[in-house]
């Protein structure tokens, strides 16, 4: 699981109101490097929560090799300043959300710290039939 | 019908005559996304025929360009040279990515017979133009007209005719003088005759020019005049050549070149259409597959550029057989970035996923049916009130699942589409039907996506599956949702029915067929002397390795401890 999708995911047990961000539990991570492609990361950043992102990074980084550098607190959000955004910006983010992988760990509800399991990468997200 | 060639490029498209129904929407599917609209920058024209009226369908098409958009708006070169150039669309390019393009020309004439095809190759403009040299682009590489190497190819649509006989139809357009050598390998231009007679479904001839018996030639349907007549340039000639389904285009994505396959995964040539049918990018397309499974269509997303999203409820498929047998397998094979993969259900989408984020340009997705395999959605099996689980069970627990209607399947699948792609998104999924599906009235369908294409694949006389192509044109209103999905069926829970039981039908309707009790009997027999066979190797396989573990134990030499062994399995 990359920290794109994790961006994306949420806990959904009966009765949680937010269940976001989910909290990582880290075993094994695993970096692999791909090419930037610049306009779908633009595209793909406003529908980015980038507290969760941050916090993401904050928990994953130390675990990385070489370790992920904290992301900038502040983000221009608009879509004018994105694309003003520098190299380094953009490779900093394109690493955290596309190169870094949670291999084996969990991933923990805030509000009712539920852990669910993460195995070869995949999550495993399913409601057992007492949460539905 | 003349072609008026000094008003018009026209360029004859050559499919193969498979998924028929495809041909079009896949060949216009990829035009638009080319941003080449039909009726302004193109048009249609009708195929030549004489005064027969062909029922048949028919694997060619003709498109005219105002010749002032050649060279500037389009390009028709072969190299890359001009695709370089800002808002220049290489039409080889655009149309190479057609799964179901067997050639492209460009068409110096055509008509019911020969003789018309040659008088209007002779009015044309093609062959002025290319004694010119205009049709070489603007590469200054490109060889002069005069030592051009080149070669005439003859195409008969599932006739055979021998070489003389070809060469007599080549013949025919000598008048063209072409005045460099004649290279029948890899020549700098492919010329290509084409004589179409009429296909059946199958695509053969619908009059075979040869008896299927003793190969004689019937006279009566070689007398047949040919349906039409075509004459042109082949285009795409590096790299793609006469045909563009040569070259192993296609093959290499075949499924049995995978490492990892299930009984789901959908064949690699109906999901690379599907792809263009979703009009997934080169680059920065994010494409989502609800019903992943083995990855299979995903796999060919990916190949076409884009950002594979996937999620199950059976995590078995995600995790593959093993470390070199699963999705991420695959995907490594052919060079691909791994896809991500999610369990979750799409039933409950809403509650595994923030908000309602419209994230992604397509989803291509084949739903379960039932068919092959059922579909699941959590919650409990058999329903009414539910076990708490306790603490400490929670992490060794088996999420209990519950059938899932077909019904609310696509109802489902239908909503999240509505709710997660992006304003002009494609949704493309397969559903299959018996023949009393009537896909005016019993295709799902929802307030935020608009039909654009239906297509249907004969899978047995009765029993088809249709390739269904959305789009979202409406923002998705949460407050509705129970009313999107209430709507789904049009004729309510008759058109559901009519997808929900389809392997019962199948069942049902092949044990009317005669010869059905044998055939049953004796797949019986083989699946029993199978398993018995299986039974046995691995008895075998048990015995003999008791046996090696005992003689490396005691020491024994060599030959004894085989003669041991021979004992032992005695």
């Amino acid at each position: 699981m990359r920290l794109l999708t994790h961006n994306f995911l949420r806990s959904n047990v009966k009765g949680t109101e937010n269940g976001y961000p989910l909290i990582i539990e880290v075993t094994t991570v695993r970096c692999e490097e791909s090419p930037v492609d610049r306009e779908f990361l633009l595209s793909l950043l406003p529908k980015v929560d980038y507290p969760a992102l941050r916090s993401a990074v904050r928990q994953l980084g130390p675990h990385c090799d070489p370790p992920l550098p904290d992301l900038p607190e502040d983000m221009p959000w608009s879509d004018e300043d994105l694309t003003s955004l520098d190299d380094a910006t953009i490779s900093s983010l394109h690493r955290a959300l596309f190169d870094v992988y949670l291999v084996e760990g969990y991933l923990v509800c805030p509000d009712t710290g539920r852990k669910f399991p993460v195995k070869d990468s995949i999550p495993n997200m399913i409601l057992h039939e007492d949460e539905i | 019908m003349s072609l008026d060639a000094t008003q018009q490029y026209t360029v004859l498209i050559e499919f193969v005559h498979k998924h028929l129904d495809f041909h079009n929407a896949e060949l216009h599917s990829v035009l638009d996304m080319h941003g080449i609209r039909i009726g302004t920058d193109c048009h249609v024209q009708t195929l030549p025929i004489d005064g027969r009226s062909s029922e048949v369908r028919r694997p060619f098409k003709i498109l005219s360009f105002p010749w002032s958009f050649i060279g500037c708006k389009f390009s028709v070169s072969d190299g890359d040279e001009n695709t370089k150039r800002e808002k220049c669309i290489n039409l080889v390019t655009a149309l190479s990515r057609c799964t179901l393009i067997r050639s492209v020309l460009e068409l110096w004439g055509a008509g019911p017979t020969i003789d018309d095809c040659v008088e209007s190759v002779q009015k044309g403009y093609y062959p002025r133009r290319h004694q010119e040299g205009k049709h070489l682009g603007i590469g200054d590489g490109a060889k002069k007209f005069e030592v051009r190497t080149w070669s005439i190819l003859v195409h008969t649509l599932g006739s055979t005719y021998t070489r003389e006989e070809q060469n007599d139809m080549r013949s025919a357009f000598s008048f063209l003088h072409l005045p460099g050598r004649v290279q029948m390998k890899d020549p700098d231009d492919e010329y290509l005759f084409i004589r179409e007679v009429e296909l059946d479904g199958q695509g053969g001839a619908v009059y075979p020019r040869h008896s299927g018996t003793n190969k004689q030639v019937i006279p009566e349907n070689d007398a047949r005049p040919p349906l039409a007549c075509y004459f042109g340039r082949v285009l795409g000639n590096n790299g793609l050549g006469r045909n563009w389904r040569r070259s192993n285009r296609i093959e290499q994505y075949s499924l049995k070149k995978r490492c990892y396959l299930g009984p789901t995964s959908m064949d690699s040539e109906l999901s690379l259409i599907m792809t263009n049918l979703a009009q997934i990018k080169p680059r920065g397309s994010f494409v989502f597959d609800p019903f992943v499974g083995t990855g299979s269509i995903l796999l060919t997303a990916a190949l076409r550029g884009a950002f594979c999203f996937g999620t199950d409820i059976d995590l078995r498929v995600l995790r593959g057989r093993n470390q070199d047998e699963n999705i991420s397998s695959n995907f490594k094979q052919f060079d691909l970035p791994p896809p991500e993969l999610v369990r979750s259900d799409n039933a409950i989408y809403h509650r595994h996923f923030r908000h309602h984020l419209p994230l992604f340009d397509a989803i291509v997705t084949d739903p379960p049916y039932g068919i092959r395999a059922g579909a699941r959605k959590s919650g409990s099996r058999k329903g009414g009130e539910v076990r708490p689980i306790s603490d400490e069970h929670r992490y060794d627990h088996v999420a209990q699942t519950r059938p899932y209607a077909v019904s609310d399947v696509l109802s489902d699948l239908l909503n999240v589409a509505a709710m997660t792609l992006k304003m002009g998104g494609k949704l493309v999924y397969v559903i299959p039907a018996m023949s009393d599906f009537d896909e005016r009235v019993d295709l799902p369908r929802h307030e935020c996506l608009t039909l654009n294409y239906v297509c249907y694949q004969p899978l047995q006389t009765e029993y088809g599956r249709r390739t269904v192509t959305m789009t979202k044109i409406k923002e998705y209103d949460e407050k509705k949702r129970s009313e999107y999905v209430e709507n789904t069926w049009v004729n309510g829970a008759e058109s559901a029915e009519k997808v929900a039981n389809i392997r019962e039908r199948l069942i049902e309707a092949a044990k009317t067929k005669p010869g059905y009790e044998e055939k049953a009997l004796r797949r019986k027999a083989i699946r029993k002397s199978t398993k018995e066979t299986k039974k046995k190797a691995k008895r075998d396989a048990a015995t003999k390795n008791a046996t090696e573990n005992a003689a490396s134990t005691t020491d024994v030499p060599g030959d004894k401890g085989e003669a041991a062994a021979k004992d032992a399995a005695l």
